[in-house]
């Protein structure tokens, strides 16, 4: 134990030190120049047309760069965002003589709606489902924009659009396309660094792990379908006031695929991919034009193009480079010294930290669990063990919320838990770890400490606003790996690390959001004997801190040692339950693990 | 009544058109977890085939049957090497593109080669159909219905009663356990695509005689046929059949009785109600993520 | 040799840079350039294939005759790939060459809506084929229309359903697209003047595959003549054939696509007996037979009004230019308005104030296959 003063020494300053936005005022610098250009430079009326559509399309695969790269849910309806947007716009000034500033706002907000509505669906589905959800919400509403004349001045279209009479020359909407692009890039840059990015992104890699480290992972997705369908609306609605003219054939199914194949060209999860992609995707085209003389031929490479990219450049074009570049960085960042890491978990109950009683689950018929009673002390290490298909595992899933139980209630420190979602059950101080290592593949072990860090209620670390967290919370994770013994490896990618290690991260993770009780599903699996002893160490340092634990493990030796009290099952029941030595002496104990004589 | 019964009639003539397409999809489906969005394709491409052989180049009706579905046979193996079989142990999200990708790849090559105009391709039978009572019966409906109703005995007969039947669907189950048992994984997973590129040809050439083979004639049904698999319960046959046939009924009766114009809505808001009330479709069985 | 990614990146840089290395080389003022906004792909691609058939056909027949203003004359073709946005950008690349007098467009009314604005901007004539009224009725001076507009192809439905063929029940069937909708109002609106409301009116989205509940709306109505405003040729021929299927079998006055070529094809014998509207008929004038055989000759194929009116329109606005004497487009303008009774392979052109060269269509029948021409009705208001 370092002393007050050593501690003070030992902390090297983790700030960021200067404001983010003074860091960041060369790209401010680039943007306005961009602007500039866009409004003074003379372009001919060809050009001008490209780049209006290249910086409104951009928008809305910045959108899809959000949904599809961040947090990894497929969205085949972004023509129909962009759709919303544009005919606000169109049908508000031209129609209803409205302002462009009032339009452009009410056809960003309608697009957030629907997309958050379309986002709701993810609460049932997930991939192909997900999918044709968004698919049939696409052809719906391509329907509605031909059928419904009376709304949408039906096949026609609706021309006229106003545009804001700051802007009426074509050159200087143009540049004030480019500036809101530059607005829009530089939210979407630093959105994967903030708490909503970071819960998209450990959603995207692993949505079981993200859901019992505190976040919500269903709110999480609706808020990446509305941000990706708000940017749709509000680059349908730039590209109406350009355009001047708007009719449903461009928002239908088809269009939705080019937003996807641009945003997969460059690089679906960056904004700078999203740009690549869409001015390629505009460019080529018109380069390419003299193939176009054989009907199909091009769309025919197009295609072949889009099966290429898929197979060869997953990341694409932007991800390519931007892969390389990371791992350069990962090498060289500076490793502050931290202090020493605290555990301090809540004690609002009595002696009982865990409570469970009369706990069962069936599936169907077969009663995986069935009437199990656990009492866990507070401080103790607790083993939950029996032979295979005894239904550890389902108790640990069940107390960690993953399954419902059909009956039984849970209270934890005092709060009953029984029917809250795993995110909320984290934020009451239930942390666990998994028996198939579920780390946030695409992160390094620093971010995804970070994320069990940042779970609701977290004591630990500051509240409030992201410039003051940040660095707290940064300097929390880092403490849980330097805890683990992996502090000096934090910015690495998880897939650098061995398996061992990678479960030691594991634990930082859950460790770092200062649980009341952690529970270990297997953690000494597939360890060999070295390992096995750090993890014991790491056990009994652990539990010095005066956390509770709750372990299930094959492994006999580190049970017998590390555990003071055993709960035993067998088909489902509670066979025996009290003091280690006892309980492994007992002959009902023996005879479920080897048989009877 | 007579309304009824024509729109009855006409219904499940274009639900089997459905349903036929879906069980290819529904056969990629278990086999290799992936959705294959070019299923449209390969009857599009099948119908195409016929055209070449019967009407240009004038050859018998069977003969280009029977080159066509070869032909589909040899795409099935081409499909699987170039899109599937590379990308086979990523997830679902790089396939689905890559199937779009070789979607568009199909059809704007044989617009390449053959140019935008529709094709006729004449059906089975000299009479284009009978009249029973109020009904006129189609005969190139009666026929899809017809061969729809072999499918499904041919394959609850190969995938229940054969050892080849069993192995797919033992692969299309667990690979890892059928690997491990003996059996090629990438064997069965071709054959599958074989089967399944052929099934979607088939449907392909029987449809073609009323909808006209033109580069657009796949992707319709094949979005249709898959949410008739999703209706039906992803994964399951009998789901894909039952899907298909209810969808081309709800389709024909709303477009009767409710709305013309807005005729392919409904198949997408059956659809939607489908995927949020009961996503495991009629048949399927739920499947939860293990721990 | 395995592809690596490196490979496969390197492959798109340089595929990328080479075609922008490739600069076109320009032929200096020594032609006269007529700029063209036509389909090379997308869903018309066939229909533009035909288009630039007619305009070329046209092209050569003026440059035989010494060309315009002493030079010959150049077509300079941009892809609009039938989509709205490619229409835009495919004619600012054309106004941007400053060498361009003037232009063709579309034959698709929601592109030439989609490009009215530009056109409005540059200030040189444009050509049109696009049947929606309202193009030339929305105060831009640079539209020519080469082909009658729908107001006028609902009075010759109606016209001839109730005055030639005492019909006066009548059951619409239209597309719901731009196309359909606004044929199936103006013909309403005809049968409306005539004291012959149709009993049914009835919607259809493109691409249908079955027509069934279409065909029973039909029968059930009680019509005893068929009015109709198909686009696609595909959906016409299901559509005709179960019609005959359910014993629908009334006089059937339909829109242009009715007695296309494509559609008389694919529909068979379904459509015998059927009476259409066509801006361009063979056999309804001399001029139009001598177009038919000029198209023949050169392409093996029977024309239709896809390359009838931009044949007319390349003749037409080459004449105005040599007339003008000047490529000025004020003075291209006044003379094209000028242009009276001349006779173009799309019948005889009077153009009016509003730019509208045609103001009525011929009848035509399908007689067992063979497309022959009834008579032409006219309206001279």
């Amino acid at each position: 134990m370092s002393t007050e003063s050593e501690k003070m020494a030992a902390v090297a300053p983790l700030g960021r030190g200067k404001p983010l936005v003074l860091r960041h005022l060369p790209y401010f610098l680039c943007a306005a120049i961009l602007v500039a250009l866009a409004a003074m430079t003379q372009f001919d009326g060809y050009i001008l047309n490209i780049l209006m559509q290249a910086t409104t399309f951009s928008i809305a695969v910045f959108g899809l760069s959000v949904v599809l790269g961040l947090c990894g849910q497929i969205n085949l309806a972004q023509a129909a965002f962009f759709g919303f947007g544009a005919y606000a716009v169109g049908l508000g000034t031209a129609d209803l003589q409205w302002s462009f500033w009032l339009c452009l706002p009410a056809g960003v907000g309608v697009a957030f709606v629907a997309g958050a509505f379309l986002g709701m669906s993810t609460l049932r589905l997930g991939g192909h489902y997900l999918a044709m959800v968004t698919i049939s919400f696409q052809q719906i509403v391509t329907l509605v924009m031909i059928n419904a004349i009376w709304l949408s001045h039906g096949p026609d279209g609706v021309s006229h659009i106003g545009r804001p009479e700051l802007f009426k020359s074509s050159q200087s909407y143009l540049a004030f396309c480019v500036a809101m692009l530059a607005i829009v890039g530089y939210v979407v840059w630093h959105l994967p660094d903030t708490k909503l990015g970071r819960a998209m992104r450990a959603v995207r890699d692993n949505e079981l792990a993200a859901g019992v480290n505190g976040i919500d992972v269903f709110r999480t997705k609706v808020y990446a379908f509305a941000i990706c369908a708000a940017l749709g609306g509000l680059a349908g609605g730039l590209f109406a006031g350009g355009f001047a003219y708007v009719s449903p054939d461009q928002f239908s199914f088809a269009e939705s695929i080019v937003f996807l194949t641009m945003s997969l060209l460059g690089g679906v999860a960056s904004p700078i991919g999203s740009v690549i992609g869409t001015g390629l995707l505009i460019l080529i085209p018109e380069w390419l034009r003299f193939l176009k003389s054989v009907p199909g031929l091009y769309l025919a490479i197009y295609g072949l193009f889009v099966i290429l990219i898929v197979r060869f450049m997953p990341d694409g074009i932007w991800g390519f480079v931007a892969a390389a570049f990371d791992r350069w960085r990962a090498q060289t960042k500076a490793r502050p010294a931290v202090k020493a890491l605290e555990l301090k978990p809540a004690s609002v109950g009595g002696d009982i930290v865990l409570e469970v009683s009369g706990l069962s689950k069936y599936f169907g018929g077969l009663k995986a669990v069935d009437g199990v009673d656990i009492a866990v002390k507070r401080g103790s290490v607790h083993a939950l063990i029996g032979p295979n298909g005894s239904g550890k595992t389902t108790t640990l899933n069940v107390l960690s919320g993953l399954y419902v139980a059909t009956a039984g209630k849970i209270v934890l420190d005092g709060t009953d838990i029984t029917r809250m979602p795993p995110h909320q059950r984290t934020a009451a101080g239930l942390g666990r770890t998994f028996q198939n290592i579920r780390l946030f593949r695409s992160m390094t072990a620093l971010e995804n400490v970070e994320i069990g860090a940042e779970r609701t209620g977290n004591t630990m670390i500051g509240k409030g606003d992201i410039k003051g967290s940040s660095a707290a919370l940064t300097e929390r994770a880092m403490e849980a790996l330097t805890f683990v013994g992996l502090g000096n490896r934090a910015n690495e990618l998880i897939s650098s690390f061995s398996y061992g290690h990678q479960r030691l991260i594991e634990i930082a993770r859950a460790l770092a959001a200062n649980p009341t009780l952690l529970l270990l599903d297997e953690p000494a699996a597939g360890l060999n004997s070295t390992e096995k002893l750090e993890l014991h160490e790491l056990l009994k340092r652990i539990a010095a801190q005066g956390l509770t634990i709750l372990i299930i493990d094959h492994d006999m030796t580190l049970v017998s040692e590390a555990a003071q009290h055993i709960t035993v099952l067998n088909f489902g029941r509670r066979i025996a339950d009290g003091e280690s030595m006892a309980v492994l002496r007992h002959p009902d104990v023996i005879s479920a693990y080897l048989g009877s004589e | 009544m007579d309304l009824i019964l024509q729109l009855l009639f006409t219904g499940i003539g274009i639900g089997a058109v459905y349903a036929l397409v879906a069980l290819g999809f529904v056969l990629i489906f278990r086999a290799t977890n992936v959705v294959n969005f070019a299923q449209g394709e390969f009857s599009m491409v099948a119908a195409y085939l016929m055209v070449v052989f019967s009407v240009d180049l004038g050859w018998p009706y069977w003969l280009s049957f029977l080159i066509a579905l070869g032909g589909m046979a040899l795409l099935g193996v081409i499909f699987n090497l170039g899109v599937y079989y590379p990308l086979r142990h990523r997830t679902y999200l790089p396939v689905i593109i890559a199937t779009i990708g070789a979607s568009i790849l199909l059809a704007n090559s044989v617009l390449a080669i053959y140019g935008p105009q529709p094709q006729v391709l004449q059906g089975w039978f000299e009479t284009p159909g009978l009249q029973l009572g109020p009904v006129y019966l189609d005969s190139q409906y009666l026929l899809i219905i017809s061969v729809t109703v072999a499918l499904v005995i041919f394959n609850y007969w190969f995938f229940e009663h054969t050892l080849l039947g069993k192995k797919l669907q033992a692969t299309s189950q667990d690979k890892e356990m059928a690997s491990l048992l003996g059996i090629s994984v990438s064997t069965m997973i071709m054959i599958t695509f074989i089967y399944s590129a052929m099934l979607g040809g088939l449907a392909g050439i029987l449809v073609a005689p009323i909808l006209f083979v033109s580069i657009q004639m796949g992707s319709t049904i094949a979005l249709k046929a898959f949410a008739a698999t999703i209706i039906g319960g992803f994964g399951d046959v009998a789901g894909a059949i039952i899907g298909g046939l209810a969808l081309g009924v709800i389709e024909t009766f709303g477009a009767a009785y409710i709305s013309v114009p807005y005729k392919d809505g409904f198949a997408f808001l059956v659809l939607v109600a489908f995927l949020i009330f009961r996503p495991q479709g009629i048949f399927g069985e739920r499947v939860a993520e293990k721990a | 040799m395995r592809l690596t990614r490196r490979d496969f990146a390197a492959g798109i840089v340089a595929g990328i840079a080479a075609p922008h290395i490739i600069t076109s080389a320009r032929a200096q003022g020594s032609t006269i350039r007529i700029g063209m906004c036509v389909p090379v792909t997308g869903p018309a691609a066939e229909q533009g294939l035909w288009a630039q058939n007619g305009a070329k056909l046209a092209l050569a027949a003026v440059n035989k005759a010494g060309g315009v203003l002493g030079k010959q004359v150049e077509l300079v073709i941009e892809d609009d790939q039938t989509t709205n946005p490619g229409i835009v950008l495919a004619f600012s690349k054309l106004a941007a060459q400053s060498d361009i007098v003037a232009f063709l467009g579309s034959i698709r009314s929601t592109q030439v809506q989609a490009m009215a604005p530009d056109v409005l901007k540059l200030g040189k004539p444009v050509m049109i084929g696009g049947t929606n009224p309202g193009l030339t009725h929305s105060g831009n001076p640079w539209l020519f229309r080469f082909r009658p507009n729908d107001s006028y192809s609902g009075r010759v439905i109606a016209d001839f359903g109730v005055n030639t063929l005492g019909k006066k029940k009548w059951a619409i069937v239209h597309s719901t697209d731009a196309f359909g909708t606004a044929g199936g109002e103006a013909l309403t609106d005809a049968l409306k003047k005539l004291g012959a409301p149709p009993v049914l009116d009835q919607g259809y989205a493109n691409n249908s595959q079955d027509f069934t509940p279409v065909v029973l709306a039909v029968k059930q109505s009680g019509a005893d003549v068929l009015g109709t405003y198909f686009t696609f040729e595909g959906d016409l021929g299901i559509f005709a054939r179960q019609l005959r299927q359910l014993g629908v079998n009334i006089p059937w006055v339909g829109s242009p696509s009715v007695v296309a070529v494509s559609a008389t094809k694919l529909a068979g014998p379904a459509l015998f007996g059927t009476y259409g509207v066509a801006d361009y008929a063979e056999d309804s004038s001399e001029a139009s037979k001598a177009f038919g055989k000029i198209y023949r000759d050169a392409y093996k194929f029977a024309p239709d009004n896809q390359s009838a009116w931009t044949y007319d329109a390349i003749t037409i606005l080459s004449a105005a230019i040599n007339k003008a004497g000047t490529t000025d487009p004020g003075k291209i303008r006044e003379a094209i308005l000028a242009t009276k009774k001349y006779a173009g392979a799309e019948g005889e052109y009077n153009f009016d104030q509003n730019g509208d060269g045609l103001h009525g269509y011929n009848v035509v029948k399908n007689d067992k296959g063979n497309i022959v021409y009834d008579k032409h009705i006219d309206f001279n208001d």
